[in-house]
């Protein structure tokens, strides 16, 4: 009489092996292996690890917004004085075109001076190749040079590869190089310049007491059945490791130390803005 | 005690604008799904030709015209109708025929006056429509305030004149005013007179004149070539305004001399729904310059990004177009009040220097089109 219940749960199972060895097969096989829809993203919102970008490809037309909390020893405008707190949009503009608007700010008491909106930043990514059967994907990462006093430029380039584990863990590794120099309005005030495209210097930022993503980088994430996962990367300057997890699939929460030694957390929460209206029965 | 209460008012105000953000981002891509108690309620001056399969009609719910066309076509498919004309203040914009693929025909000048003379004129035609329109003016960066923004509640409504020919009014409830000394008064929203008119096939005309938004008043004009199956299109607007606004007591204006003439000239990238559009000429304040858009339709969104250049110097920022949460709240056959179908802004890096600036309409006729073109449609239909 019992079994009766069981029944159902018996078929899965021995449907579920199928459904799994087909999918492995079609990702092995490199048929369409598909832009990842809604994903963990970094410090800046982008597509990556903690504070490294990936060159992973998002879904078209895929809308993120979120916050980063970067604690003061590791902060990058107000290194060792204030947290910062960074707020992130992430549009995929074009199927290989991504926006990213990321804002700055200090948390806590600030200087008169030091005050304002925050640091206004936009990068671009741009995948140049996809993944494929044995080739990575590759990404070209560049900020726009409009910023005034921008603490995240990304100009990187970087490449990332899928590497399936297990049925249900999935390896994303990621190396890269981050630029240390940089064209921005480095020496200019907002208030005392009104055209965007004047005032620019080639920065080496490598001569700020803190600074992100100058030289190599790279990390390993480990995704178990894309709900969650591990990570561990070299930022180019301090190895630093994290988890996380996607909640309801489009909500990600994630949490990572930074050289040993302090707490970063994130959120983060994406929509797919490409979704068509339903369907009717007209089209026969 | 004043202060204690002060601050609770700005309390409550921002809680409620968090509240509102929350709600719009978890149901952003939505645009009322729930299929009303009588399903052709959605849509005004609906008149179906079983002979030639076809329907003309009016909807103001949604901001993508694919998500009404759509939900007609599932709620008429028993009676055979397969060709529809959706119409813009009583104007035909062109006719779409639903098979495998959606079919886009251009009404010719013969046709649409076939078409007008079929189809006489009613207000009765059209319901008593409310819409709840958020307006954000804000000012980022100045170190005293980091956030200056202006907030109102527009209570707006929509009286039909006659064919093309719209009186938008409304009632403006001021939430909370950072950026300039205006009074929190109730005040008119703006009010303005709009024909809209189509020449022929893809040419079509907006002409205004009223109390516009960002306190200008005056006359405009914008005219615009448009073929929805073609790529290219240009356009001409011009306008004379002047600065209007409300102090707590009366109306203070100033002369309208404020000249903006702008041309432009846009491509299409159909398979993306990515418009290029170049537009030169004078904007307010006498500023002569020119500006870049790129601009994609994605779904029931749209998302800008531009550079401008002009005398008084340069800038690039973005700009958005979305539906607000929760369209229809109230519909009865001839009454119906609904949050907006579009809430748009822009931002700009730049501030303070008015770097190519401009004041809204209503609908600028290149947004409107681009939404009735068909690629971003039969992108939509697959």
């Amino acid at each position: 009489m019992g079994d009766v219940y069981t029944i159902p749960f018996v078929n899965l199972s021995l449907i579920r092996p199928f459904i799994m060895r087909s999918l492995l097969g079609m990702m092995l096989l490199g048929i369409g292996l598909p832009a990842r829809l809604y994903g963990q993203v970094n410090v800046s919102g982008k597509a990556g690890l903690l504070y490294i970008p990936s060159a992973e490809l998002t879904e078209d037309g895929t809308f993120s917004i979120g916050y980063t909390y970067n604690p003061p020893d590791y902060a990058f405008r107000f290194n060792k004085k204030n947290s910062e707190s960074i707020c992130f949009v992430n549009l995929v503009l074009l199927p290989r075109l991504e926006v990213n608007l990321n804002l700055l700010m200090p948390n806590g008491p600030i200087g008169f001076s030091g005050r304002g909106i925050g640091d206004r930043q936009v990068d671009l990514k741009y995948v140049v190749l996809t993944e494929g059967k044995i080739r990575p994907s590759v990404a070209v990462i560049l900020s726009a040079p409009f910023g005034i006093d921008n603490s995240l430029i990304t100009n990187a380039l970087v490449a990332t590869r899928h590497v399936v584990l297990s049925k249900s863990v999935t390896a994303v590794i990621t190396a890269g190089m981050g630029s240390p120099y940089s064209i921005y309005r480095a020496s200019v005030k907002n208030d005392r310049n009104e055209d965007i495209f004047s005032g620019y210097s080639l920065r080496d930022k490598r001569k700020l007491p803190y600074h992100y993503l100058s030289g190599p980088f790279g990390g390993v994430k480990l995704t178990v059945v894309q709900t969650g996962g591990l990570m561990v990367e070299w930022d180019s300057q301090h190895l630093n490791v994290g988890a996380y997890a996607r909640l309801f699939k489009r909500w990600t929460i994630q949490a990572g130390l930074l050289n040993g030694d302090q707490l970063t957390v994130g959120t983060s929460y994406a929509v797919p803005l490409l979704r068509t209206p339903k369907r009717t029965g007209t089209k026969s | 005690m004043k202060r204690g209460g002060e601050r609770m008012r700005r309390a409550i105000q921002y809680g409620w604008w968090a509240l509102l953000g929350l709600y719009g981002l978890l149901a952003m891509p939505h645009e009322s799904d729930a299929q009303p108690r009588n399903g052709l309620q959605p849509f005004e001056n609906l008149s179906v030709d079983s002979a030639q399969h076809r329907v003309s009609y009016e909807q103001r719910l949604y901001r993508n015209p694919m998500t009404g066309l759509l939900k007609l076509a599932a709620l008429l498919e028993k009676q055979g109708i397969n060709e529809f004309v959706p119409l813009v203040q009583g104007i035909p914009i062109a006719s779409y025929r639903l098979d495998n693929t959606l079919t886009t025909t251009r009404l010719s000048r013969q046709e649409r006056r076939a078409w007008a003379n079929a189809h006489p004129f009613s207000g009765r035609a059209y319901k008593f429509d409310i819409r709840l329109q958020p307006e954000f003016i804000a000012q980022f960066g100045y170190r005293e305030r980091t956030v200056e923004s202006k907030t109102n509640l527009l209570v707006q409504s929509q009286l039909y004149v006659s064919r093309g020919l719209v009186l938008n009014w409304g009632v403006l409830v001021p939430l909370i005013n950072h950026l300039d000394n205006q009074a929190l008064n109730v005040r008119l929203a703006p009010t303005f007179l709009n024909q809209f008119l189509a020449l022929g096939g893809s040419d079509f005309l907006s002409l205004s004149a009223g109390l516009f938004y960002n306190d200008q008043y005056g006359i405009n004009g914008q005219y615009r070539h448009a073929d929805l199956n073609g790529n290219w299109s240009y356009g001409l607007e011009a306008s004379l305004t002047g600065f209007y606004y409300y102090p707590e007591n009366g109306f203070y204006h100033r002369a309208m001399k404020t000249v903006m003439v702008l041309a432009d000239v846009a491509y299409r990238f159909p398979r993306q729904d990515v418009t290029l559009k170049a537009s030169g000429g004078q904007f307010l304040f006498n500023d002569q310059g020119v500006r870049f858009d790129l601009i994609r339709q994605l779904g029931n969104v749209e998302v800008g990004f531009y550079a401008t250049k002009t005398g008084n110097g340069g800038t690039g920022g973005f700009s958005f177009a979305i539906p607000i949460p929760p369209g229809r709240i109230v519909q009865t056959p001839h009454v119906r009040v609904r949050s907006s179908e579009e809430f748009r802004w822009e931002y700009a890096y730049s501030r303070g220097y008015n770097i190519g600036t401009r004041y809204r309409l209503g609908y600028q006729l290149d947004a409107l089109l681009r939404q009735y073109h068909h690629s971003y449609l039969q992108n939509q239909y697959r």
